[in-house]
């Protein structure tokens, strides 16, 4: 499975082509998603956590479109790094716990999504603040990861 | 026009520069005109801003000339050294400077502190640009040199430069360098988020919220540029090889001042805090969209330098 994905033709493509439009720009786009899908995240977590408090967390619609665009962008351009070296990542430990960090760092979002959409709409209640926590951390867990792959996977 | 000679060109801009902020200050607390003073902290925060090129084309001009046999590499490299240090303290003096403009936009004028200390390390990077730009002078200029004396250096270990010491760790830890590219990420992330929040609002989105609110988020973009910038240089002074000769790293550096001018000017324009952006007008959107352009230039460029370029 994992070395027929490796041998399917975008893999091919994207392992052998000189091009800089391959390889370097899936991995810019993937760095640049992140950036934009963190970045907004903590914004946010910032705001519950009492940063500019007296803002109603209603002006912060905008940030889940942002989320969901930079979010697929990076699954996107995660699946086809994945598949690109798919023997090496499907076998490798610490792939999987930035998987897993990524997971918890996304699925932080649903209660926060949950509070911002439909809460009072007025300060951040005690629960969120933890999930506000919890997102900061598991996203600089995964950002950090995710960096560290190229040193521990080689 | 070569690295060396773009290094020529700018290389008065930091004493010249620092010479002018601390002269505005001077004026402003002798005739005790907060104009003045807010004059001097801005020029500051741009010197501090244009101290990186100057760093960076010097160390470039160091790698172009060190093969030269009439040119002394201590010599240099005692140069360097002392612009390293020179580098650091008008960093850190730009990085005051800009909190004190920040809290003077919120609440009409600055803790003295702040303005005090800015001024303080604006006098030492002073001094320490004033010896490093003489020490730079004598690599090529023999008639400043007293009479018969010899360009310093020439002896002693070639490892003893502060610059030599971080390179040693980058290329010899197996921790330091990857750690400071992760960090360099976070970095990355806060800033990129703060300022896309920041130019939404510009662009018109939450547009109910006044612009002192986002304003406040500022501190917090600027964290993560102070935590890019000490990484960053980690990078550079570590392995200048990477960057010296690398195209993207120079894209790098002026969409870097791009972005900087207008993290200043986000900062302290009246006519952005006073601004009712439900009309904006065309400047401020242009000034919203180049800053975002900047910083995806600036992230651009960077993960381009292994590939449009020859870092690895």
């Amino acid at each position: 499975m994992l070395s027929w994905l490796e041998s399917t033709s975008m893999a091919v493509w994207l392992a052998e082509s000189p091009s800089v439009w391959a390889f370097p720009t899936i991995l810019t786009l993937h760095t640049a998603g992140l950036a934009v899908l963190v970045g907004v995240c903590w914004v946010l977590d910032l705001r519950l956590l009492g940063i500019i408090r007296h803002v109603p967390l209603a002006a912060f619609r905008w940030v889940f479109p942002v989320i969901a665009v930079s979010l697929t962008v990076n699954i996107v351009t995660g699946v086809l790094l994945f598949v690109k070296n798919a023997t090496t990542w499907g076998t490798a430990v610490p792939f999987f716990v930035k998987m897993f960090l990524v997971a918890a760092s996304v699925a932080t979002l649903v209660p926060i999504r949950a509070h911002v959409l439909g809460g009072d709409g007025v300060s951040g209640a005690g629960s969120v603040r933890l999930w506000a926590v919890a997102s900061i951390l598991f996203w600089s867990a995964a950002v950090s990861a995710g960096r560290l792959l190229a040193y521990l996977v080689v | 026009m070569n690295l060396s000679h773009l290094h020529l060109v700018m290389n008065h801009v930091p004493t010249i520069g620092a010479a002018a902020a601390l002269g505005l200050l001077i004026l402003g607390y002798a005739r005790r005109n907060d104009h003045l003073k807010h004059a001097g902290l801005e020029v500051l925060f741009v010197i501090a801003l244009l101290t990186l090129p100057v760093y960076v084309s010097g160390v470039a001009a160091l790698y172009e000339l060190r093969e030269r046999p009439d040119i002394s590499v201590d010599a240099m490299r005692i140069h360097q050294d002392a612009a390293l240090a020179g580098f650091v303290v008008a960093e850190l003096a730009g990085f005051i400077a800009w909190i004190a403009l920040w809290q003077w936009r919120r609440r009409g004028r600055a803790a003295q502190g702040l303005v005090a200390a800015a001024t303080v390390l604006l006098i030492v990077t002073l001094a320490i640009m004033g010896r490093a730009a003489n020490l730079g002078g004598e690599i090529r200029h023999e008639e400043i040199r007293a009479a018969g004396e010899s360009l310093p250096g020439g002896e002693g270990d070639p490892a003893r430069f502060i610059a030599s010491k971080i390179n040693d760790v980058a290329v010899n830890s197996t921790w330091v360098w990857p750690a400071a590219e992760a960090v360099h990420f976070l970095g990355l992330s806060l800033t990129l988020g703060v300022l896309l929040a920041v130019n939404l609002r510009i662009l018109g989105v939450m547009r109910q919220v006044p612009f002192a609110d986002v304003h406040r988020l500022l501190p917090w973009g600027m964290l993560g540029f102070g935590v890019n910038l000490v990484t960053g240089m980690f990078f550079f002074v570590g392995q200048p090889g990477q960057y010296v000769n690398n195209g993207p790293f120079y894209w790098k550096v002026g969409f870097l001042m791009i972005a900087g001018a207008n993290f200043l000017y986000l900062t302290v324009f009246k006519k952005m805090w006073a601004a009712d952006f439900s009309r904006s007008s065309l400047a401020d959107k242009t000034m919203a969209v180049s800053s975002l352009v900047a910083w995806l230039g600036v992230l651009y460029a960077g993960r381009m330098l292994p590939f449009l370029g020859n870092a690895f």
